[in-house]
């Protein structure tokens, strides 16, 4: 092992296969490549990846499917690749277990963005308290603070809070949230949800209209934006 | 909606008016017995010259009905009176038993007159259900023949003058104003009159009856047709008026009624299978459309994510790219580009099924349209070995245009995947058409040769240009399929199956 990590490319596109696997080179990352579901499910078996990007249009079968089996035995962190008609299949990926997502065409800014925040989420111990933009959340004691200002929070904005704030820059799906925060019954709550956003935006951002700290991410869910500097 | 035509009453009489012939061919039947009873009276006995003015009697009613026998029969009686009775050559009745023999006559004529003419009025019934009834299913017969309104007009107009005996025309509403569908006579022009009335019919939907005779106005009754559509009112048609005093009168009536409503519901099928048609169309032309599109955004996408991400690539980690990398990715960048200059040119084949537009089908030779592919394919490629053998073949409905570009991107496919010989034929198979177009390649790889032979419409699972797909789009917005298979020499083949009408068929 050289240190550095390893990245499997899942897509069908060789073109594609072909600048990302320059790119993540040149980005200090090995990479793997596979043209297929089976041969990714294969690759994962064999290379030990430390991340898997995915692309959703793969032929033999779909993201979803690749992903659900992939789960069953490990929780390797997967970022997916998506096209604007494949909107349902994203949301599904991700609510199945996918860190992140990336629409086709992408900046390679963005994608390598997206990709060290999940690299990072799964090596970094999950921290007590975190400090963001004056605000500071400590979990274990369950207390949100602004420039030393308690804020008072009911413990289901908590835990929402919780939630979206300890994974800082990844899209986290509605149905990801409400079964986190209210519990499996209650995944198809989504207006639900929304009032409770809502209801953290007014009492954490600086300006609710205008969010700085919980993004929405159009049908998918939201974002807890990625700290300042955090990048690696 | 029903057709706002009243059935008509069955009017059948026993006793039907008598007519002026009636009388003159009665009188000239008992001239000829009178003459003859006459010239033979002295060796005639009395009851034979009764039984001859009898008969005479018998055959007036027969022919002429019950009035007329009637009439024969008092006529015989003076006759009979005039030669017979004391005193003779006078109409005066001398004795009583006479006046009995009279009474007896008369009564024998009547009955004569009434059963006969009631006999008549059967076989002339019957006569005029036979007729209409043959009239009727020449006219089921001839409408479902049709194919189009005016055809059906015209049946109806030929088949209303036969009935009527007079004129018969059919109007149809275009842009709001009534115009002549179909006439027979065929030069027959309706007059101002009748114009006004079958306007009238038209805008009350309901029917105008012609004048009676010696009045002014229409000469013919006007009936409105209606085809089941609100927005197309269906035409209007006019017949003459059939005399009254027709003995078939009624049947001849009926018959009318009965066109009237077979044509309007040849229109109301008509106007369904012309809706029903066009609305296929319609969604073949939209699944078309919208698959299409689906499966150019993916192809147009991943040339541009390869292009962005290269650029991308090169410019945020350009210090750290080695040389060979940079290449390469330069190279991509110029491969995808062109990739992409192809597809925008597909697209334009694309905008002759542009949204809302339907597809124009039109009767196509459709060797023509193989051969005019196979020329633009030798100019594209000068240096590809295109063959074509195509024998005449039969017309199939279809848009030239697409069909040529069907063709064209078969053999555009050829040429970019398989070397050697590619051959372009066409033949008929069990009322299908098949063009196809054979390589020498390495065959299709099955996945695709897959995707070719289903029904769906989605994007293609590898790689390869919008053509198959844009060829396979065009055969099933005509009507037919895309076949694939392999050679038993290796190599693929391609074909454009198409149905061929019946009467095209050899």
């Amino acid at each position: 092992m050289n240190g550095r990590q390893t990245i499997l490319i899942v897509d069908d596109e060789p073109q594609i296969q072909r600048f990302l696997g320059h790119a993540l080179m040149a980005a200090g990352y090995d990479t793997v490549l596979a043209g297929s579901g089976s041969e990714a499910l294969a690759g994962i078996a064999s290379h030990e990846p430390d991340l898997m990007i995915l692309d959703l249009g793969l032929p033999d079968m779909n993201g979803k499917e690749v992903i659900e089996r992939l789960r069953l035995r490990s929780d390797l962190p997967v970022i997916v690749l998506s096209a604007h008609d494949q909107e349902m299949e994203k949301i599904m990926a991700l609510d199945l277990g996918a860190d992140d997502f990336v629409a086709k065409p992408f900046g390679i800014g963005e994608l390598l963005a997206r990709l060290r925040v999940s690299l990072r989420q799964r090596r970094a111990a999950r921290p007590d308290v975190i400090r963001q933009d004056g605000l500071v959340i400590d979990l274990a004691a369950h207390q949100v603070s602004r420039d030393g200002e308690p804020l008072r929070l009911t413990p289901k904005e908590f835990d929402l809070l919780a939630a979206l704030a300890s994974n800082a820059g990844r899209v986290m799906t509605h149905r990801k949230l409400l079964a986190l925060v209210w519990g499996p019954a209650h995944v198809d709550d989504v207006p639900y949800l929304r009032v409770f956003v809502g209801q953290l935006r007014q009492k954490l951002e600086l300006d609710p209209a205008k969010p700085a700290l919980i993004l929405t991410e159009p049908g998918i869910g939201y974002r807890w934006v990625q700290p300042e500097g955090g990048t690696l | 909606m029903d057709q706002e035509i009243s059935p008509l009453k069955d009017d059948r009489r026993w006793i039907s008016p008598p007519t002026l012939g009636g009388f003159v061919g009665a009188g000239a039947i008992l001239t000829a017995v009178a003459i003859l009873v006459g010239s033979a009276r002295h060796v005639l006995p009395e009851s034979v010259a009764i039984l001859l003015f009898l008969i005479a009697v018998l055959i007036s009613a027969a022919c002429f009905g019950f009035w007329v026998g009637i009439a024969s029969a008092v006529g015989a009686l003076a006759g009979f009176n005039f030669m017979f009775f004391e005193p003779h050559f006078t109409l005066f009745i001398a004795k009583p038993e006479d006046v009995i023999t009279l009474g007896v006559f008369l009564l024998a004529a009547a009955i004569t007159g009434l059963i006969s003419g009631r006999l008549r009025e059967q076989v002339d019934a019957a006569q005029g259900r036979a007729a209409a009834l043959e009239v009727l299913s020449r006219v089921s017969i001839e409408l479902s023949r049709a194919d189009a309104p005016s055809d059906v007009a015209r049946v109806a107009v030929r088949h209303l003058n036969a009935l009527s005996r007079g004129p018969s025309i059919a109007l149809s509403p275009v842009e709001g104003r009534l115009r002549l569908l179909a006439a027979e006579p065929e030069d027959y022009l309706p007059e101002a009159s009748e114009l006004e009335a079958a306007d009238a019919a038209f805008r009350r939907r309901r029917p105008e009856f012609a004048s009676a005779q010696g009045w002014n106005g229409s000469r013919l009754t006007f009936y409105p047709v209606a085809t089941g559509a609100e927005d197309a009112p269906g035409p209007v048609i006019g017949h003459a008026r059939i005399p009254a005093d027709r003995r078939d009168h009624g049947w001849r009536e009926s018959a009318i009624d009965v066109i009237l409503r077979q044509t309007g519901q040849t229109l109301q099928r008509m106007a369904l299978a012309e809706k029903a048609e066009a609305e296929r169309r319609r969604a073949t032309s939209e699944e078309m459309r919208a698959a299409l599109l689906s499966s150019l955004s993916h192809d147009l996408r991943t040339p541009l994510a390869t292009i962005l991400g290269s650029v991308t690539t090169l410019r945020e980690l350009g210090e750290t790219l080695p040389p060979a990398a940079k290449a390469d990715l330069l190279v991509a960048i110029e491969e995808e580009a062109e990739r992409l200059a192809r597809y925008v040119e597909k697209l334009l084949q694309l905008t002759r099924l542009k949204a809302g537009s339907e597809i124009h089908m039109a009767w196509v030779d459709a060797g023509d349209a193989a051969l005019a592919a196979v020329a633009r394919a030798r100019r594209s490629w000068p240096n590809a070995r295109i063959e074509a053998t195509i024998p005449p073949l039969p017309m199939v409905r279809a848009e030239v245009g697409l069909l040529e570009q069907a063709i064209f991107n078969l053999i555009e496919n050829a040429v970019k995947y398989a070397p050697g010989v590619i051959r372009v034929a066409g033949s008929v198979e069990r009322g299908t058409l098949v063009l196809s177009v054979t390589d020498r390649g390495r065959g299709l790889p099955d996945p695709i040769a897959d995707w070719l032979t289903s029904d769906s419409m989605t994007r293609v699972p590898q790689v390869s240009g919008l053509g198959l797909q844009i060829s396979k789009g065009i055969a099933l917005a005509l009507g037919g399929t895309l076949a694939s298979g392999h050679r038993a020499q290796g190599g693929a083949v391609l074909e454009i199956r198409l149905p061929v009408p019946e009467e095209h068929r050899a």
